[in-house]
Protein backbone atom coordinates (compact mmCIF):
# COMPACT_ATOMS: atom_id res chain seq x y z
CA UNK A 1 0.00 0.00 0.00
CA UNK A 2 2.77 2.38 0.76
CA UNK A 3 5.08 1.67 -2.25
CA UNK A 4 1.83 2.44 -4.67
CA UNK A 5 0.78 5.84 -3.06
CA UNK A 6 4.72 6.50 -3.15
CA UNK A 7 4.57 5.57 -6.96
CA UNK A 8 1.44 7.88 -7.22
CA UNK A 9 3.03 10.55 -5.78
CA UNK A 10 5.91 9.91 -7.98
CA UNK A 11 3.77 9.79 -11.03
CA UNK A 12 2.38 13.04 -10.37
CA UNK A 13 5.43 15.36 -9.10
CA UNK A 14 7.89 14.06 -11.49
CA UNK A 15 5.75 15.96 -14.61
CA UNK A 16 5.68 18.77 -12.78
CA UNK A 17 8.66 18.90 -11.95
CA UNK A 18 10.19 18.36 -15.52
CA UNK A 19 7.56 21.37 -15.97
CA UNK A 20 8.79 23.81 -13.63
CA UNK A 21 12.95 22.84 -15.18
CA UNK A 22 11.27 23.85 -18.61
CA UNK A 23 9.64 26.91 -17.29
CA UNK A 24 12.62 28.15 -15.79
CA UNK A 25 15.21 26.70 -18.92
CA UNK A 26 12.82 29.42 -20.98
CA UNK A 27 12.91 32.07 -18.57
CA UNK A 28 16.47 32.18 -17.82
CA UNK A 29 17.44 31.90 -21.60
CA UNK A 30 14.83 34.63 -22.65
CA UNK A 31 17.19 37.06 -20.56
CA UNK A 32 19.38 38.26 -23.15
CA UNK A 33 23.00 38.40 -21.22
CA UNK A 34 24.71 40.13 -24.24
CA UNK A 35 25.21 43.56 -24.41
CA UNK A 36 23.73 44.18 -27.77
CA UNK A 37 19.97 45.31 -28.46
CA UNK A 38 17.28 43.39 -29.74
CA UNK A 39 15.30 45.09 -32.20
CA UNK A 40 11.74 43.46 -33.58
CA UNK A 41 10.94 43.89 -37.19
CA UNK A 42 7.38 42.79 -38.32
CA UNK A 43 6.85 42.64 -41.76
CA UNK A 44 4.44 40.29 -44.35
CA UNK A 45 5.31 37.58 -46.99
CA UNK A 46 5.48 39.53 -49.91
CA UNK A 47 8.19 39.86 -52.09
CA UNK A 48 9.06 43.53 -51.99
CA UNK A 49 8.63 43.59 -48.08
CA UNK A 50 11.15 40.67 -47.32
CA UNK A 51 13.89 42.34 -49.40
CA UNK A 52 13.79 45.32 -47.64
CA UNK A 53 13.12 43.86 -44.44
CA UNK A 54 15.80 41.97 -45.08
CA UNK A 55 18.44 44.73 -46.19
CA UNK A 56 17.09 46.79 -42.77
CA UNK A 57 18.10 43.65 -40.70
CA UNK A 58 21.44 43.28 -42.51
CA UNK A 59 22.57 47.08 -41.99
CA UNK A 60 20.83 46.79 -37.98
CA UNK A 61 23.24 43.90 -37.45
CA UNK A 62 26.53 44.68 -39.58
CA UNK A 63 26.93 48.34 -38.84
CA UNK A 64 25.11 49.20 -35.21
CA UNK A 65 25.29 45.78 -34.50
CA UNK A 66 22.20 44.80 -32.91
CA UNK A 67 20.41 41.43 -32.40
CA UNK A 68 17.34 41.30 -34.97
CA UNK A 69 14.73 39.59 -34.36
CA UNK A 70 11.94 39.70 -38.31
CA UNK A 71 8.51 38.43 -37.44
CA UNK A 72 6.86 36.94 -40.74
CA UNK A 73 2.99 38.03 -40.15
CA UNK A 74 -0.17 38.97 -41.69
CA UNK A 75 -0.84 42.55 -42.81
CA UNK A 76 -3.48 42.91 -39.99
CA UNK A 77 -1.26 41.83 -37.05
CA UNK A 78 1.70 43.58 -38.39
CA UNK A 79 -0.36 46.71 -37.73
CA UNK A 80 -1.62 45.52 -34.20
CA UNK A 81 1.99 44.46 -33.59
CA UNK A 82 3.72 47.68 -33.40
CA UNK A 83 1.09 49.76 -32.87
CA UNK A 84 1.19 47.91 -29.16
CA UNK A 85 4.39 47.85 -29.11
CA UNK A 86 5.49 44.15 -29.38
CA UNK A 87 7.73 44.76 -32.57
CA UNK A 88 9.63 47.35 -32.94
CA UNK A 89 9.09 48.91 -36.32
CA UNK A 90 7.68 47.68 -40.07
CA UNK A 91 9.09 48.90 -43.61
CA UNK A 92 6.20 47.98 -45.26
CA UNK A 93 3.51 49.88 -44.69
CA UNK A 94 1.52 50.68 -48.36
CA UNK A 95 -0.13 54.40 -48.08
CA UNK A 96 -2.20 55.92 -48.48
CA UNK A 97 -4.51 53.31 -49.79
CA UNK A 98 -3.61 49.49 -50.01
CA UNK A 99 -3.56 49.46 -45.81
CA UNK A 100 -5.96 52.57 -45.14
CA UNK A 101 -8.18 50.88 -43.16
CA UNK A 102 -5.32 49.72 -40.82
CA UNK A 103 -3.99 53.53 -40.08
CA UNK A 104 -7.52 54.12 -39.44
CA UNK A 105 -7.72 51.91 -36.34
CA UNK A 106 -3.63 51.56 -35.50
CA UNK A 107 -2.73 55.28 -36.73
CA UNK A 108 -2.57 56.94 -33.33
CA UNK A 109 -0.53 54.74 -31.66
CA UNK A 110 2.07 54.92 -34.38
CA UNK A 111 5.01 57.11 -35.51
CA UNK A 112 5.13 57.38 -39.30
CA UNK A 113 8.96 57.92 -40.45
CA UNK A 114 8.21 58.62 -43.86
CA UNK A 115 8.42 57.34 -47.14
CA UNK A 116 10.97 54.64 -47.60
CA UNK A 117 10.52 54.06 -51.20
CA UNK A 118 8.56 56.39 -53.86
CA UNK A 119 6.89 55.24 -57.01
CA UNK A 120 5.03 52.25 -56.70
CA UNK A 121 2.13 51.96 -59.12
CA UNK A 122 -0.98 50.20 -58.71
CA UNK A 123 -3.63 49.39 -61.56
CA UNK A 124 -5.24 46.96 -63.77
CA UNK A 125 -2.46 44.73 -65.49
CA UNK A 126 -2.95 42.13 -68.48
CA UNK A 127 -0.52 39.46 -70.36
CA UNK A 128 1.63 41.81 -73.04
CA UNK A 129 -0.12 39.61 -75.89
CA UNK A 130 -3.41 40.68 -75.25
CA UNK A 131 -4.90 43.77 -77.99
CA UNK A 132 -5.90 46.00 -75.27
CA UNK A 133 -3.95 48.86 -73.90
CA UNK A 134 -6.33 51.25 -72.21
CA UNK A 135 -9.04 50.26 -69.92
CA UNK A 136 -11.83 51.85 -71.91
CA UNK A 137 -10.78 48.78 -74.28
CA UNK A 138 -12.41 46.41 -72.10
CA UNK A 139 -15.84 48.12 -72.67
CA UNK A 140 -16.71 45.81 -76.31
CA UNK A 141 -19.23 43.14 -75.44
CA UNK A 142 -16.29 40.78 -77.30
CA UNK A 143 -13.42 41.44 -75.37
CA UNK A 144 -15.88 40.75 -72.21
CA UNK A 145 -17.08 38.06 -73.39
CA UNK A 146 -13.17 36.36 -74.14
CA UNK A 147 -12.61 37.86 -69.88
CA UNK A 148 -15.94 35.98 -69.08
CA UNK A 149 -16.71 39.62 -67.53
CA UNK A 150 -14.20 38.82 -64.36
CA UNK A 151 -11.29 41.16 -63.41
CA UNK A 152 -9.35 38.85 -60.51
CA UNK A 153 -8.63 40.82 -57.85
CA UNK A 154 -7.21 40.55 -54.40
CA UNK A 155 -8.29 40.73 -50.47
CA UNK A 156 -11.14 42.23 -50.01
CA UNK A 157 -10.62 45.55 -48.60
CA UNK A 158 -7.07 46.24 -49.89
CA UNK A 159 -6.83 50.03 -51.59
CA UNK A 160 -6.73 48.76 -54.92
CA UNK A 161 -10.14 46.81 -54.56
CA UNK A 162 -11.86 49.92 -54.03
CA UNK A 163 -9.85 51.70 -56.57
CA UNK A 164 -11.17 49.19 -59.06
CA UNK A 165 -14.92 49.71 -57.83
CA UNK A 166 -14.60 53.28 -59.28
CA UNK A 167 -13.01 52.28 -62.10
CA UNK A 168 -15.40 49.88 -63.26
CA UNK A 169 -18.37 52.72 -62.20
CA UNK A 170 -16.13 55.65 -64.13
CA UNK A 171 -15.61 53.71 -67.56
CA UNK A 172 -19.08 52.49 -67.48
CA UNK A 173 -17.79 48.51 -67.28
CA UNK A 174 -21.58 47.42 -65.82
CA UNK A 175 -21.01 43.96 -67.10
CA UNK A 176 -17.96 43.56 -65.29
CA UNK A 177 -17.56 41.65 -61.75
CA UNK A 178 -14.40 42.17 -59.55
CA UNK A 179 -13.77 39.00 -58.19
CA UNK A 180 -12.30 39.33 -54.54
CA UNK A 181 -9.39 36.54 -53.88
CA UNK A 182 -6.22 36.67 -52.28
CA UNK A 183 -2.80 37.87 -53.43
CA UNK A 184 -1.41 34.63 -53.73
CA UNK A 185 -4.54 32.97 -55.62
CA UNK A 186 -4.64 36.12 -58.18
CA UNK A 187 -0.93 35.45 -58.93
CA UNK A 188 -1.19 32.02 -59.38
CA UNK A 189 -4.19 32.94 -61.83
CA UNK A 190 -2.56 35.00 -64.03
CA UNK A 191 0.46 32.69 -64.18
CA UNK A 192 -2.47 29.64 -65.14
CA UNK A 193 -3.90 32.28 -68.25
CA UNK A 194 -0.14 33.01 -69.03
CA UNK A 195 1.22 29.96 -69.51
CA UNK A 196 -2.07 29.08 -71.29
CA UNK A 197 -1.93 32.30 -73.56
CA UNK A 198 -5.54 32.75 -72.48
CA UNK A 199 -6.87 36.56 -72.05
CA UNK A 200 -6.89 38.15 -68.39
CA UNK A 201 -7.37 40.99 -66.32
CA UNK A 202 -5.74 41.56 -62.40
CA UNK A 203 -5.54 43.85 -60.58
CA UNK A 204 -1.50 44.45 -60.65
CA UNK A 205 0.65 46.33 -58.50
CA UNK A 206 4.83 47.21 -58.37
CA UNK A 207 7.03 46.42 -57.29
CA UNK A 208 5.78 42.93 -57.60
CA UNK A 209 7.54 39.50 -59.01
CA UNK A 210 4.86 38.77 -61.32
CA UNK A 211 6.36 41.57 -63.16
CA UNK A 212 9.91 39.78 -63.29
CA UNK A 213 8.20 36.25 -64.33
CA UNK A 214 6.09 37.51 -67.35
CA UNK A 215 5.55 39.95 -69.57
CA UNK A 216 3.08 42.29 -68.37
CA UNK A 217 1.54 45.46 -69.20
CA UNK A 218 -0.44 47.43 -67.15
CA UNK A 219 -3.80 49.69 -69.02
CA UNK A 220 -3.50 53.50 -69.37
CA UNK A 221 -5.59 55.10 -67.20
CA UNK A 222 -7.02 58.10 -68.69
CA UNK A 223 -9.32 59.20 -66.47
CA UNK A 224 -6.52 59.06 -63.50
CA UNK A 225 -8.63 56.58 -61.31
CA UNK A 226 -5.75 55.50 -60.30
CA UNK A 227 -4.01 58.45 -59.68
CA UNK A 228 -1.95 58.47 -57.13
CA UNK A 229 0.77 56.48 -57.14
CA UNK A 230 1.33 54.57 -53.82
CA UNK A 231 4.66 54.88 -51.07
CA UNK A 232 5.61 52.36 -49.15
CA UNK A 233 6.43 54.25 -45.66
CA UNK A 234 8.23 53.16 -42.18
CA UNK A 235 6.57 52.93 -39.23
CA UNK A 236 7.38 52.95 -35.70
CA UNK A 237 6.10 52.09 -32.38
CA UNK A 238 5.86 55.00 -29.97
CA UNK A 239 8.78 55.38 -28.00
CA UNK A 240 11.55 53.64 -29.97
CA UNK A 241 13.50 56.60 -30.57
CA UNK A 242 13.79 57.02 -26.47
CA UNK A 243 14.73 53.62 -25.77
CA UNK A 244 17.21 53.36 -29.16
CA UNK A 245 17.45 56.35 -30.98
CA UNK A 246 20.29 55.22 -33.70
CA UNK A 247 17.58 52.42 -34.66
CA UNK A 248 15.10 54.91 -34.69
CA UNK A 249 17.25 57.28 -37.11
CA UNK A 250 18.56 54.68 -38.97
CA UNK A 251 14.96 53.75 -39.95
CA UNK A 252 13.89 57.44 -40.27
CA UNK A 253 16.54 57.48 -43.25
CA UNK A 254 16.14 54.83 -44.87
CA UNK A 255 15.37 54.98 -48.04
CA UNK A 256 15.79 53.00 -51.72
CA UNK A 257 14.33 52.96 -55.23
CA UNK A 258 12.43 50.55 -56.77
CA UNK A 259 15.18 49.68 -58.83
CA UNK A 260 17.16 48.80 -55.68
CA UNK A 261 14.58 46.81 -54.39
CA UNK A 262 13.81 44.84 -57.83
CA UNK A 263 18.24 44.18 -57.46
CA UNK A 264 17.05 42.23 -54.27
CA UNK A 265 13.94 40.58 -55.21
CA UNK A 266 15.88 39.33 -58.39
CA UNK A 267 18.67 37.89 -56.40
CA UNK A 268 15.81 35.83 -54.13
CA UNK A 269 13.47 35.24 -57.41
CA UNK A 270 16.87 33.09 -58.20
CA UNK A 271 17.72 31.71 -55.73
CA UNK A 272 19.36 33.24 -53.47
CA UNK A 273 18.38 33.14 -49.81
CA UNK A 274 17.28 36.26 -48.69
CA UNK A 275 19.97 37.11 -45.93
CA UNK A 276 22.29 36.42 -49.03
CA UNK A 277 20.98 38.77 -51.59
CA UNK A 278 20.60 41.60 -48.67
CA UNK A 279 23.88 41.21 -47.42
CA UNK A 280 25.26 41.29 -51.45
CA UNK A 281 23.22 44.48 -51.88
CA UNK A 282 24.64 45.95 -48.93
CA UNK A 283 28.11 45.38 -49.83
CA UNK A 284 27.72 46.60 -53.04
CA UNK A 285 26.05 49.77 -52.31
CA UNK A 286 28.06 51.32 -49.68
CA UNK A 287 27.80 54.61 -50.80
CA UNK A 288 23.85 54.88 -49.79
CA UNK A 289 24.37 52.42 -46.67
CA UNK A 290 26.67 55.69 -45.69
CA UNK A 291 23.28 57.96 -46.01
CA UNK A 292 21.24 56.02 -44.06
CA UNK A 293 23.86 55.83 -41.96
CA UNK A 294 24.43 60.01 -41.28
CA UNK A 295 24.83 61.51 -37.69
CA UNK A 296 24.34 58.24 -35.91
CA UNK A 297 26.68 57.72 -33.04
CA UNK B 1 -39.67 44.59 -39.02
CA UNK B 2 -37.93 48.20 -38.22
CA UNK B 3 -35.44 47.20 -35.52
CA UNK B 4 -32.21 48.76 -36.49
CA UNK B 5 -28.71 46.80 -36.75
CA UNK B 6 -27.59 46.32 -33.20
CA UNK B 7 -24.61 47.34 -32.48
CA UNK B 8 -22.76 44.70 -31.71
CA UNK B 9 -19.81 45.02 -33.81
CA UNK B 10 -19.23 48.25 -32.00
CA UNK B 11 -20.00 46.27 -28.53
CA UNK B 12 -16.81 44.14 -29.07
CA UNK B 13 -14.55 46.66 -29.99
CA UNK B 14 -15.55 48.36 -26.80
CA UNK B 15 -14.77 45.25 -25.14
CA UNK B 16 -11.62 44.46 -26.61
CA UNK B 17 -9.98 48.01 -25.93
CA UNK B 18 -11.34 47.63 -22.27
CA UNK B 19 -9.74 43.99 -21.66
CA UNK B 20 -6.70 45.65 -23.08
CA UNK B 21 -6.91 48.89 -20.81
CA UNK B 22 -7.65 46.93 -17.43
CA UNK B 23 -6.34 43.66 -17.72
CA UNK B 24 -3.31 44.28 -18.90
CA UNK B 25 -1.29 42.33 -15.84
CA UNK B 26 -3.35 39.17 -16.27
CA UNK B 27 -2.39 38.80 -19.74
CA UNK B 28 1.23 39.68 -19.08
CA UNK B 29 1.01 36.91 -16.31
CA UNK B 30 -0.35 34.45 -18.76
CA UNK B 31 2.39 35.59 -21.49
CA UNK B 32 5.46 35.02 -19.06
CA UNK B 33 4.38 31.21 -18.21
CA UNK B 34 2.88 30.36 -21.74
CA UNK B 35 6.74 31.90 -23.26
CA UNK B 36 8.76 30.42 -20.44
CA UNK B 37 7.12 27.47 -21.22
CA UNK B 38 7.40 27.11 -24.89
CA UNK B 39 11.12 28.77 -24.92
CA UNK B 40 12.01 26.01 -22.57
CA UNK B 41 10.42 23.16 -24.97
CA UNK B 42 12.59 25.05 -27.59
CA UNK B 43 15.43 25.23 -25.96
CA UNK B 44 15.58 21.69 -24.67
CA UNK B 45 14.67 20.35 -28.14
CA UNK B 46 17.38 22.53 -30.29
CA UNK B 47 20.08 22.51 -27.90
CA UNK B 48 20.80 18.72 -28.58
CA UNK B 49 22.13 18.73 -32.30
CA UNK B 50 19.59 17.63 -34.54
CA UNK B 51 21.03 13.77 -34.98
CA UNK B 52 20.89 13.14 -31.17
CA UNK B 53 17.61 14.38 -30.94
CA UNK B 54 16.34 12.51 -33.45
CA UNK B 55 18.06 9.37 -32.26
CA UNK B 56 16.48 9.75 -29.10
CA UNK B 57 13.16 10.15 -30.88
CA UNK B 58 13.32 7.15 -32.79
CA UNK B 59 14.19 5.17 -29.38
CA UNK B 60 10.99 6.64 -28.28
CA UNK B 61 9.23 5.59 -30.82
CA UNK B 62 10.90 2.06 -30.70
CA UNK B 63 9.73 2.08 -26.70
CA UNK B 64 6.17 3.33 -27.59
CA UNK B 65 5.33 1.79 -30.55
CA UNK B 66 6.87 -1.03 -32.39
CA UNK B 67 9.87 -0.73 -35.06
CA UNK B 68 7.56 0.01 -37.95
CA UNK B 69 6.42 3.69 -35.90
CA UNK B 70 10.63 4.01 -34.79
CA UNK B 71 11.72 3.62 -38.66
CA UNK B 72 9.00 6.00 -39.70
CA UNK B 73 10.49 8.47 -36.96
CA UNK B 74 14.02 7.80 -37.84
CA UNK B 75 12.84 8.25 -42.02
CA UNK B 76 10.77 11.49 -41.48
CA UNK B 77 12.84 13.48 -38.93
CA UNK B 78 15.89 12.36 -41.60
CA UNK B 79 14.05 13.95 -44.08
CA UNK B 80 12.94 17.40 -42.59
CA UNK B 81 16.37 17.64 -41.40
CA UNK B 82 17.69 17.58 -44.78
CA UNK B 83 15.45 19.22 -45.79
CA UNK B 84 16.28 22.35 -44.03
CA UNK B 85 13.80 22.65 -42.17
CA UNK B 86 14.48 21.25 -38.36
CA UNK B 87 14.97 24.37 -36.85
CA UNK B 88 11.51 25.31 -37.81
CA UNK B 89 10.12 22.08 -37.11
CA UNK B 90 11.45 21.83 -33.51
CA UNK B 91 9.77 25.63 -32.91
CA UNK B 92 6.39 24.42 -34.48
CA UNK B 93 6.40 20.98 -32.11
CA UNK B 94 7.36 23.37 -29.14
CA UNK B 95 4.25 25.17 -30.13
CA UNK B 96 2.36 22.58 -30.70
CA UNK B 97 3.44 20.36 -27.37
CA UNK B 98 2.42 23.58 -24.80
CA UNK B 99 -0.44 24.16 -26.16
CA UNK B 100 -1.39 20.56 -25.87
CA UNK B 101 0.15 19.97 -22.35
CA UNK B 102 -2.48 22.91 -21.20
CA UNK B 103 -5.24 22.09 -23.24
CA UNK B 104 -4.67 18.82 -21.55
CA UNK B 105 -4.07 20.45 -17.62
CA UNK B 106 -7.08 22.85 -18.42
CA UNK B 107 -9.41 20.73 -20.57
CA UNK B 108 -9.75 17.51 -18.20
CA UNK B 109 -10.60 19.19 -14.93
CA UNK B 110 -13.37 20.88 -16.86
CA UNK B 111 -14.62 17.66 -18.47
CA UNK B 112 -14.34 16.27 -15.39
CA UNK B 113 -16.86 18.93 -13.51
CA UNK B 114 -18.54 18.77 -17.19
CA UNK B 115 -19.53 14.84 -16.23
CA UNK B 116 -20.31 15.74 -12.59
CA UNK B 117 -22.65 18.35 -13.03
CA UNK B 118 -25.47 18.33 -15.30
CA UNK B 119 -25.47 22.48 -15.01
CA UNK B 120 -21.89 22.88 -15.83
CA UNK B 121 -22.14 20.76 -19.32
CA UNK B 122 -24.88 23.15 -20.29
CA UNK B 123 -23.27 26.16 -19.74
CA UNK B 124 -19.89 24.23 -21.37
CA UNK B 125 -21.46 22.81 -24.43
CA UNK B 126 -22.15 26.00 -26.10
CA UNK B 127 -19.42 27.58 -25.06
CA UNK B 128 -17.46 25.08 -26.85
CA UNK B 129 -19.74 25.17 -29.97
CA UNK B 130 -18.79 28.63 -30.28
CA UNK B 131 -14.86 28.03 -29.68
CA UNK B 132 -14.87 25.14 -32.55
CA UNK B 133 -16.69 27.08 -35.03
CA UNK B 134 -15.46 31.04 -34.59
CA UNK B 135 -13.32 31.50 -37.46
CA UNK B 136 -9.93 31.60 -36.21
CA UNK B 137 -9.31 34.77 -38.66
CA UNK B 138 -11.67 36.49 -35.90
CA UNK B 139 -9.72 36.67 -32.56
CA UNK B 140 -6.29 36.63 -34.56
CA UNK B 141 -6.24 40.93 -33.95
CA UNK B 142 -7.77 40.49 -30.27
CA UNK B 143 -4.62 37.95 -29.45
CA UNK B 144 -2.10 40.38 -30.88
CA UNK B 145 -3.85 43.56 -28.59
CA UNK B 146 -3.68 40.77 -25.49
CA UNK B 147 -0.86 39.24 -25.84
CA UNK B 148 1.37 40.83 -28.44
CA UNK B 149 3.04 39.02 -31.53
CA UNK B 150 5.19 36.43 -31.26
CA UNK B 151 4.46 32.45 -30.13
CA UNK B 152 2.26 33.16 -27.19
CA UNK B 153 -1.09 34.52 -28.87
CA UNK B 154 0.06 31.25 -31.52
CA UNK B 155 -0.53 28.75 -28.35
CA UNK B 156 -3.27 30.55 -26.96
CA UNK B 157 -5.30 30.61 -30.44
CA UNK B 158 -4.25 26.70 -30.61
CA UNK B 159 -5.62 25.79 -27.31
CA UNK B 160 -8.96 27.97 -28.36
CA UNK B 161 -9.53 25.32 -31.25
CA UNK B 162 -8.19 22.45 -30.11
CA UNK B 163 -9.26 22.03 -26.58
CA UNK B 164 -13.14 20.42 -26.84
CA UNK B 165 -12.32 16.95 -28.04
CA UNK B 166 -10.86 16.94 -24.92
CA UNK B 167 -13.23 18.39 -22.87
CA UNK B 168 -16.07 16.47 -24.33
CA UNK B 169 -14.48 12.90 -24.61
CA UNK B 170 -13.16 13.42 -21.10
CA UNK B 171 -17.20 14.11 -19.93
CA UNK B 172 -18.18 11.56 -22.16
CA UNK B 173 -15.99 8.58 -20.92
CA UNK B 174 -16.97 9.67 -17.40
CA UNK B 175 -20.65 9.35 -17.90
CA UNK B 176 -20.32 5.89 -19.80
CA UNK B 177 -18.82 4.14 -16.98
CA UNK B 178 -21.62 1.87 -16.35
CA UNK B 179 -24.15 2.62 -13.50
CA UNK B 180 -23.95 -0.90 -11.90
CA UNK B 181 -20.20 -0.05 -10.88
CA UNK B 182 -20.71 3.77 -9.71
CA UNK B 183 -23.85 1.68 -7.47
CA UNK B 184 -20.96 -0.73 -6.59
CA UNK B 185 -18.84 1.73 -5.46
CA UNK B 186 -21.48 4.04 -3.76
CA UNK B 187 -22.31 1.18 -2.01
CA UNK B 188 -18.54 -0.08 -0.22
CA UNK B 189 -19.15 3.47 0.67
CA UNK B 190 -16.19 5.13 -1.24
CA UNK B 191 -15.74 9.16 -1.23
CA UNK B 192 -16.64 10.98 -4.76
CA UNK B 193 -12.22 11.53 -5.22
CA UNK B 194 -11.84 7.31 -4.91
CA UNK B 195 -14.31 6.90 -7.09
CA UNK B 196 -12.80 9.35 -9.26
CA UNK B 197 -9.63 8.21 -9.27
CA UNK B 198 -10.23 4.87 -8.54
CA UNK B 199 -13.05 3.70 -10.68
CA UNK B 200 -14.52 6.38 -13.37
CA UNK B 201 -11.14 7.99 -14.83
CA UNK B 202 -9.16 4.16 -15.22
CA UNK B 203 -12.16 3.07 -17.10
CA UNK B 204 -12.26 6.20 -19.48
CA UNK B 205 -9.19 6.72 -19.98
CA UNK B 206 -9.19 5.25 -23.29
CA UNK B 207 -11.82 7.77 -24.34
CA UNK B 208 -10.11 10.35 -22.77
CA UNK B 209 -6.81 10.07 -24.69
CA UNK B 210 -8.77 9.91 -27.53
CA UNK B 211 -10.13 13.24 -26.73
CA UNK B 212 -6.25 14.21 -26.28
CA UNK B 213 -4.69 12.63 -29.64
CA UNK B 214 -7.40 15.06 -31.10
CA UNK B 215 -6.47 17.91 -29.55
CA UNK B 216 -2.72 17.75 -30.68
CA UNK B 217 -3.69 17.07 -34.08
CA UNK B 218 -6.03 20.45 -33.79
CA UNK B 219 -3.53 22.08 -32.30
CA UNK B 220 -0.92 21.04 -35.15
CA UNK B 221 -3.52 22.18 -38.07
CA UNK B 222 -3.25 25.68 -36.36
CA UNK B 223 0.49 25.99 -37.30
CA UNK B 224 -0.02 28.02 -40.33
CA UNK B 225 -2.66 30.15 -39.15
CA UNK B 226 -0.38 30.93 -35.68
CA UNK B 227 2.09 31.75 -37.96
CA UNK B 228 0.44 35.08 -39.32
CA UNK B 229 0.61 36.54 -35.32
CA UNK B 230 4.10 35.69 -35.10
CA UNK B 231 4.77 32.21 -33.33
CA UNK B 232 7.36 30.85 -36.08
CA UNK B 233 8.60 27.67 -36.87
CA UNK B 234 7.14 25.57 -40.45
CA UNK B 235 3.93 27.32 -40.46
CA UNK B 236 5.55 30.62 -41.68
CA UNK B 237 7.11 28.78 -44.20
CA UNK B 238 4.23 27.20 -45.37
CA UNK B 239 2.23 30.70 -45.46
CA UNK B 240 5.53 32.58 -46.78
CA UNK B 241 5.21 29.94 -50.01
CA UNK B 242 1.28 30.26 -50.23
CA UNK B 243 1.80 34.14 -50.44
CA UNK B 244 4.06 33.53 -53.01
CA UNK B 245 2.37 31.14 -54.97
CA UNK B 246 5.46 28.85 -54.45
CA UNK B 247 3.71 25.14 -54.82
CA UNK B 248 7.25 23.02 -54.30
CA UNK B 249 8.61 25.02 -51.05
CA UNK B 250 5.10 24.87 -49.58
CA UNK B 251 4.91 21.17 -50.06
CA UNK B 252 8.16 20.66 -48.27
CA UNK B 253 7.33 22.75 -45.34
CA UNK B 254 3.55 20.76 -45.00
CA UNK B 255 5.42 17.54 -45.41
CA UNK B 256 7.38 18.28 -42.36
CA UNK B 257 3.87 18.94 -40.79
CA UNK B 258 2.75 15.58 -41.95
CA UNK B 259 5.52 13.90 -40.46
CA UNK B 260 5.41 15.10 -37.24
CA UNK B 261 1.58 14.91 -36.60
CA UNK B 262 1.60 11.08 -37.67
CA UNK B 263 4.40 10.81 -35.25
CA UNK B 264 2.23 12.61 -32.34
CA UNK B 265 -0.81 10.67 -33.50
CA UNK B 266 0.99 7.26 -33.45
CA UNK B 267 2.64 7.87 -30.06
CA UNK B 268 -0.31 9.33 -28.08
CA UNK B 269 -2.39 5.97 -29.40
CA UNK B 270 0.03 3.72 -28.73
CA UNK B 271 0.97 5.20 -25.00
CA UNK B 272 -2.23 3.92 -23.27
CA UNK B 273 -1.42 0.27 -24.77
CA UNK B 274 1.84 0.09 -22.74
CA UNK B 275 0.33 0.58 -19.67
CA UNK B 276 -1.95 -2.86 -20.77
CA UNK B 277 1.22 -4.98 -21.64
Amino acid sequence: MKKRNRRKFMSITLPLLLLAAVMLAGCSSSSSGSGSQTVKLAYVAWDSEIASTYVVKEVLESKLNKTVELLQVDAGPMFAGVAGGSADAMVAAWLPSTHASYMEKYGKDLEDLGANLDGTKIGLTVPAYMKVDSIEDLNGSAVADSLDHKIIGIEPGAGIMSATEKALKDYKLDGYTLVESSSAAMAQELQKAYDANQPIVVTGWTPHWMFANMDLKYLSDPQGVYGGDEQIHTLARKGLNDDQPDVHQFLDQFQWTPDDMAQVMIAIQGGQSPEEAAKAWVESNPDKVMKWMAGIE
Amino acid sequence: MNIPKLPLGRLVEKLEEWLTLYFGPVFDFIHSVIGGMVEGIEAVLTFLPALVVILLITALAYWIGKWRLALFALIGLLLIDNLGLWGPSMQSLALVLAASVLAVLIGVPIGILCAQSGKARNIVTPVLDFMQTMPAFVYLLPAVSFFSLGVVPGVIASIIFAIPPTIRLTNLGIRQVSSELVEAADAFGSTPNQKLFKLQLPIAMPTIMAGINQTIMLSLSMVVISSMIGAQGVGAYVYRAVSQAKTGAGFEAGLAIVVIAILLDRMTQNALKIKHK
